[in-house]
């Protein structure tokens, strides 16, 4: 029998070349997939095309265009606000449900299970079920705020409200995300802390303000990184529900780029305005990359 | 009583003469499979239930691809520019995109293939189909389609309410608005008016107010012309209607919120497409209580100006099988199939199934089918396709006329500010 000895220099160099080529196949996928359609999108954007005319290289036109329109600008602010809203919403209820499910002993796995289920739904059914609900005339919302003695809302037809109501709409399919996110984190935080400082004396306000939820820091800045690239890039329930109206009191960037494309055919301009989005979405992770650095334990 | 069942063999005898079985040999494309990219539709919808009667006289075996019309222009869209063979057949608004999709070349020219005697059965007839549907299918001499449907807006009333309210039937456009104050006045209970206020969708139901009003999209010479007095009256008078009468979230209904309210009996009015006739009097009580109608004209112009489009069936200019898509097309659209078409409120535009006997008879079932009839006739001789200022991008300038009813609605602007703010915003597309 002949005891293993620890590779070398050149064999952990061979090892490492040989993974090298392992995860070749997975960079072509990504490169197939990701990459080229982005540089794509650049290559397009910087064009003006017309359907059924050629491409004609139209340097930064288009984003200087873009610039000067008050669409986009409008989509700009209402791709913000319903980012900002939904996440502050998710975050805050996501928190506070994965913290009562830490607690709950009873039919926990069946709570996850039921919990689970609003994100499993396609956005299709969330949208179609919004429109049936929230019709203010047809739908189910309002004849339960007469029953209640309350008058009516407008909800997704009002452009005061609509945005709000679209934010509402998805806090309610992906609030239990955040919440399984937050349970998961939870759960695998070290017990000796808590129990030190019930030892010492601290309340359950100061144990949650002091001790949980620094801890869980890391775990939320995750999830409001994951929910951050999804919300920029909430298109579906919004185009099903609303179109972008009323007005353009919903026309968020990806309804505008995805009506510039396949209604107007401008596909250059959709194209920039999906650059740019893109480069938004990516500052914002960056941000929360340092930010999850800065909250590190 | 000519039941389903009657029809459908009158139309199955049609197809199969003798004659037509030893001239044409339908079979010439046997094995193949088209594939049909269609929008969802009453007519697609019975294509679906029928496209098996095509494979057993054709051998040609369909895929169908139905899509809501956004997911369906998309995928329509996504596919062409990819130049993708995918596609064999597709439904088009030769009135709404013609201009764009012949540009970009998506559209087989048919015209060659209706002259091929090998290719189309020598009863086909292409003249049956009304003149008015061949110009709209056709682009500089292009045939780019063959119609299956023709449709428009129609006037929709509730002859029971109107007569409880001691109201006469709205002669006059101006009568609309009047008889919305006193449906209101009558019985504040019941809903008074509905129809399109999402902005895409909107100048469909709206046009008829614009043109009997005496007004027009465009200038004599040419240009966006929003900014006319009689046009600005026809545009306020559908936002007030909307606004004053209209339920509640009308800025995101289309034709499927307006159909409903109809049929449960929400509403007392509407203007809304003749295509949805079946779907309406599917509601209880519905085919005895409407009455329907052009839109009348106004009392100060007299003019009668409503709208009628037609869908039709294209064959893509990417497909490795035309000849058996076009075998499909001369199906699709022969006499035999649009006379059974009729039992699903598809309006046929050939003129020998509108005048033929199988449809008279299925009309004149019904008080309601022969006013629908009637009316389709009279939108076929007076009405027009063109319902947007003169521009090749169709779909954006009715999406900015259609914005600038909303603002009226919504209060952001006087009528005459949202409407004429619009016109620079139409020129820019010309």
């Amino acid at each position: 029998m002949s005891l293993a000895l620890p590779a070398g220099p050149a064999s952990r160099r061979r090892a490492s070349a040989s993974y090298r080529w392992m995860v070749a196949p997975a960079l072509i996928f990504a490169a197939g997939m990701i990459v080229l359609p982005f540089l794509w999108a650049m290559w397009l954007s910087l064009h003006e095309t017309m359907l059924g005319g050629e491409p004609r290289f139209a340097g930064l036109d288009n984003y200087r265009r873009l610039v000067a329109d008050r669409e986009f600008w409008n989509g700009f602010r209402l791709t913000m606000l319903l980012w900002l809203l939904s996440l502050a919403l998710q975050l805050v209820a996501g928190t506070w449900l994965g913290l009562l499910l830490a607690r709950l002993d009873a039919a926990r796995g069946l709570i996850r299970t039921a919990l689970i289920s609003p994100f499993m739904l396609p956005p299709v059914v969330i949208g179609m079920m919004a429109i049936v609900i929230l019709d203010p005339g047809l739908g189910v919302a309002n004849w339960l705020l007469a029953q209640l003695g309350l008058g009516g809302l407008l909800f997704l037809a009002d452009p005061e409200t609509v945005i709000l109501t679209v934010a509402l709409i998805d806090t309610w399919q992906w609030t239990p995300f955040v919440a399984l996110i937050v349970l998961g984190g939870y759960l695998s935080l070290p017990r000796d802390v808590f129990e030190a400082a019930e030892i010492d004396g601290a309340g359950s306000f100061q144990r949650l303000t002091r001790i949980t939820l620094p801890l869980l820091a890391p775990t939320l800045v995750t999830a409001a990184v994951l929910r951050s690239v999804d919300l920029l890039r909430f298109f579906d329930v919004i185009y099903i529900t609303t179109q972008g109206g009323p007005g353009n009191a919903s026309t968020t960037l990806n309804i505008l780029a995805y009506r510039r494309g396949f209604e107007f055919f401008e596909f250059g301009y959709a194209a920039a305005l999906m650059v740019t989005l893109s480069a938004i979405v990516f500052g914002c992770v960056l941000a929360f990359s340092r930010l999850r650095r800065a909250v590190a334990w | 009583m000519m039941n389903r069942r009657t029809f459908a063999a009158a139309a199955a005898g049609l197809l199969a003469t003798p004659a037509l079985a030893q001239q044409f040999n339908w079979r010439q494309q046997d094995g193949r499979t088209v594939t049909l990219l269609l929008n969802n539709h009453p007519w697609s919808q019975a294509m679906r239930e029928m496209a098996n009667d095509f494979t057993a006289a054709t051998g040609i075996r369909t895929r169908i691809e139905i899509f809501n019309e956004e997911q369906f222009r998309a995928r329509l869209t996504t596919l062409m520019q990819g130049r993708s063979p995918e596609v064999d057949v597709f439904m088009s608004l030769p009135s709404r995109e013609g201009a764009v999709f012949k540009r970009a070349g998506w559209y087989t020219d048919l015209a060659p293939m209706i002259a091929d005697a090998r290719l189309t059965a020598p009863d086909f007839n292409y003249d049956d189909f009304g003149a008015g549907m061949r110009q709209q299918a056709t682009l500089d001499g292009l045939v780019a389609t063959l119609p299956i449907n023709q449709e428009g807006p129609l006037f929709y009333w509730r002859k029971d309410i109107f007569a409880r309210c001691n109201i006469p039937e709205p002669r006059f456009l101006e009568d609309i608005p009047e008889a919305a104050a006193r449906l209101r006045a009558c019985d504040a209970a019941q809903g008074v008016w509905a129809a399109r206020g999402l902005r895409g969708a909107v100048n469909y139901g709206m046009s008829g107010f614009v043109f009997n009003m005496g007004g027009s999209y465009a200038t004599a010479d040419g240009k966006p012309g929003l900014c006319q007095p009689a046009t600005i009256r026809g545009i306020e008078m559908y936002a007030n209607l909307l606004k004053d009468f209209g339920p509640a979230g009308a800025l995101n209904h289309t034709f499927t919120q307006v159909i409903e309210l109809l049929g449960q009996g929400r509403i007392a009015m509407t203007h809304e497409s003749s295509n949805e006739f079946a779907n309406i009097v599917r509601f209880p009580g519905r085919a005895q209580d409407l009455g329907v109608k052009v839109l009348p004209p106004g009392r100060e112009s007299g003019i009668s100006r409503p709208l009628v489009i037609g869908w039709g069936l294209a064959v893509s200019a990417h497909s490795r099988q035309k000849e058996a898509a076009w075998m499909f097309l001369q199906w699709a659209t022969s006499n035999a199939v649009q006379t059974r078409l009729v039992q699903n409120g598809v309006a046929p535009p050939r003129a020998s199934v509108f005048q033929g006997p199988a449809f008279n008879a299925w009309a004149n079932e019904l008080p309601i089918r022969r006013a629908w009839a009637e009316a389709l006739v009279e939108i076929g001789r007076t009405g027009t396709g063109v319902y947007q200022s003169p521009t090749d991008r169709v779909p954006e300038a009715r999406d900015i006329i259609g914005n600038a009813m909303q603002q009226i609605v919504l209060g952001r602007a006087s009528a005459r500010d949202a409407v004429c703010a619009a016109d620079p915003d139409l020129a820019r597309l010309q």
